[in-house]
């Protein structure tokens, strides 16, 4: 109760605040925090949220989903075998400093305006995160674990399923991450190359002057963040709970 | 009674780039099927590397294991471990019934019959309640019982060879009791082959019917002294016995003997950086 009455505190404050200085606000580019509540309800609680908010979720979970799926794959191989991360080494070093938003002018006129080019943006951006730690996790695994492993004879495949689950505390680390990474470059992608989205109606509002729809998107979309955020912690702590269990972060034995 | 276990001339060597540190060398020895025996020596001997390239997971330099009649090139069928580290080879996320369950997930076995293995294998565990902890997670519990979950697992694998690494060294002297009795106990009951390594002389004497004695430097076997007490052992009584007494008197002075500076010692990492 007190936990979230401090977790609550600060935003309620600062939201009190917004509202009462914001109040008879006549600056164009800072409407009364009042008219972009009722923005907000216009717009997002309209046919705007099947034709841009829909649209804008399917593409962040399939990235998200691919660049889950093709890092932890590509991690496990780097980090559970030494060739292939010998020969990916200098390649993994120059991609995963390459920001992805250069991508879109290239895509652009590779694959053009259409879903693909924004799945790939968002992919390509997240898929690094998951994919060194998963890599980083996978090499660390316990050699007492494995040698246990493999003295009982448990199949290659059983072994390989212990290592990744022995790593799962990194790959959430990196999912985590990439989390906050896709949605940033779904935002952007929508923003340079897009016909419908989130990031293409805050771009739109803001070039039609509707300033207070602009603000809704804002805080729209980071209440998206927020809530994606949350929602992925709680997926974590139920599946790493054996995890601070096991390195003293939970209190209870028997 | 018929050889389980042929250790044939088997040495270790590791390569670095300039040096070449010899672990091992020609280590002769024979274990029989359903013997307890204890392998000592002082650190640096090489007692867990052999103990690895016996179980299969270390390939050995020199000289070859058979068990059973079969070289070992992997770990062979019907070798169960139990490792001095039960924190790291138990796995966290899995729950003590998870735990000893999954080596047998692999055997062909049928469902009730593997509940049955389990179930079996906590109860001969079970001293303080483990059979219904059986859903706890292995962090859940005392170091102790951590280590009997892992005694638990390689006894309902119902191994011929039980390879044990060290396995009380990370616990305190009164768990440290039990679990010696535990095992001797379960060795009596289940009748498999065990080779313990230990750096504890007191322990190797206690609960083996034949103690090695590993060397430094030109290693090999250096000593093999028959355990000759009454197979009903006690901590106490055992312990403050005469022939007790002799046998650890025989086996230090061995342990103490293998020595650095012995005409035929072989130079060894530790004399080449004094």
């Amino acid at each position: 109760m007190r936990a979230l009455g401090y977790a609550l505190g600060l935003p309620a404050v600062l939201v009190a605040a917004w509202w009462v200085a914001s109040d008879g606000s006549t600056n164009v580019f800072l409407p009364p925090l009042r008219t972009i509540v009722e923005a907000f309800r216009d717009v997002w609680f309209s046919g705007t949220f099947v034709s841009d908010v829909v649209p804008s979720l399917w593409r962040l979970a399939a990235g998200y989903a691919v660049a889950l799926a093709a890092g932890v794959t590509l991690g496990f191989v780097i980090g559970r075998w030494a060739v292939p991360r010998a020969l990916t080494g200098p390649l993994l070093a120059y991609f995963r400093v390459l920001p992805a938003p250069v991508l879109i002018p290239v895509l652009l006129v590779a694959v053009g305006i259409g879903d693909a080019t924004k799945l790939v943006v968002i992919t390509v951006g997240a898929v690094w995160p998951i994919l060194l730690n998963t890599a980083d996790g996978v090499r660390a695994a316990d050699e007492v674990g494995l040698e246990t492993a493999a003295a009982y004879r448990l199949p290659r495949r059983t072994r390989h399923l212990l290592v990744l689950r022995g790593a799962s505390p990194q790959i959430f680390a990196g999912a985590r991450q990439a989390l906050g990474l896709s949605i940033i470059l779904m935002v952007v992608s929508e923003m340079l190359m897009s016909t419908d989205g989130l990031g293409f109606t805050v771009v739109q509002f803001q070039r039609s002057f509707a300033i207070p729809q602009m603000w809704s998107g804002v805080l729209l979309i980071g209440l998206l963040g927020f809530g994606l955020a949350k929602l992925f912690e709680l997926v974590e702590r139920r599946a790493l709970r054996w995890h601070r269990g096991h390195t003293g972060q939970l209190t209870e034995r028997r | 009674m018929t050889s389980l276990l042929e250790i044939a001339g088997v040495g270790k060597t590791y390569r670095a780039r300039e040096r070449t540190v010899e672990v091992l060398t020609a280590v002769d020895l024979s274990v029989s099927e359903g013997e307890f025996v204890a392998l000592v020596g002082p650190s640096g001997c090489g007692k867990t590397t052999l103990l690895k390239i016996v179980a299969g997971l270390l390939p050995a330099t020199t000289g070859q294991v058979r068990f059973d009649g079969r070289p070992v090139t992997e770990p062979p069928a019907g070798l169960g471990v139990v490792f001095q580290e039960y924190g790291r080879s138990l796995y966290a996320w899995k729950t003590v019934r998870q735990n000893v369950e999954l080596p047998l997930r692999h055997l062909g076995l049928s469902r009730a019959r593997r509940r049955e293995l389990v179930a079996d294998a906590l109860d001969a565990l079970d001293a303080v309640g483990l059979g219904a902890a059986g859903d706890a997670y292995p962090w859940q519990l005392s170091g102790g019982m951590q280590q009997r979950v892992a005694i638990a697992r390689a006894v309902a694998y119902r191994p011929r060879l039980l390879l044990m690494d060290e396995p009380f060294s990370a616990v305190d002297a009164q768990t440290r009791a039990d679990l010696e009795d535990l095992v001797a106990a379960l060795w009596k009951r289940y009748g498999m082959t065990i080779v313990l390594v230990t750096h504890d002389i007191d322990e190797a004497v206690y609960l083996s019917q034949r103690v090695v004695v590993l060397g430094t430097g030109v290693s090999g076997v250096q000593a093999d002294i028959p355990v000759d007490l009454p197979a009903d052992r006690e901590q106490i009584g055992t312990r403050s016995s005469a022939p007790f007494g002799e046998l650890r008197t025989r086996v230090w002075t061995q342990v103490r003997r293998t020595p650095d500076g012995e005409p035929h010692a072989r130079r060894t990492p530790e004399s080449e950086m004094a």
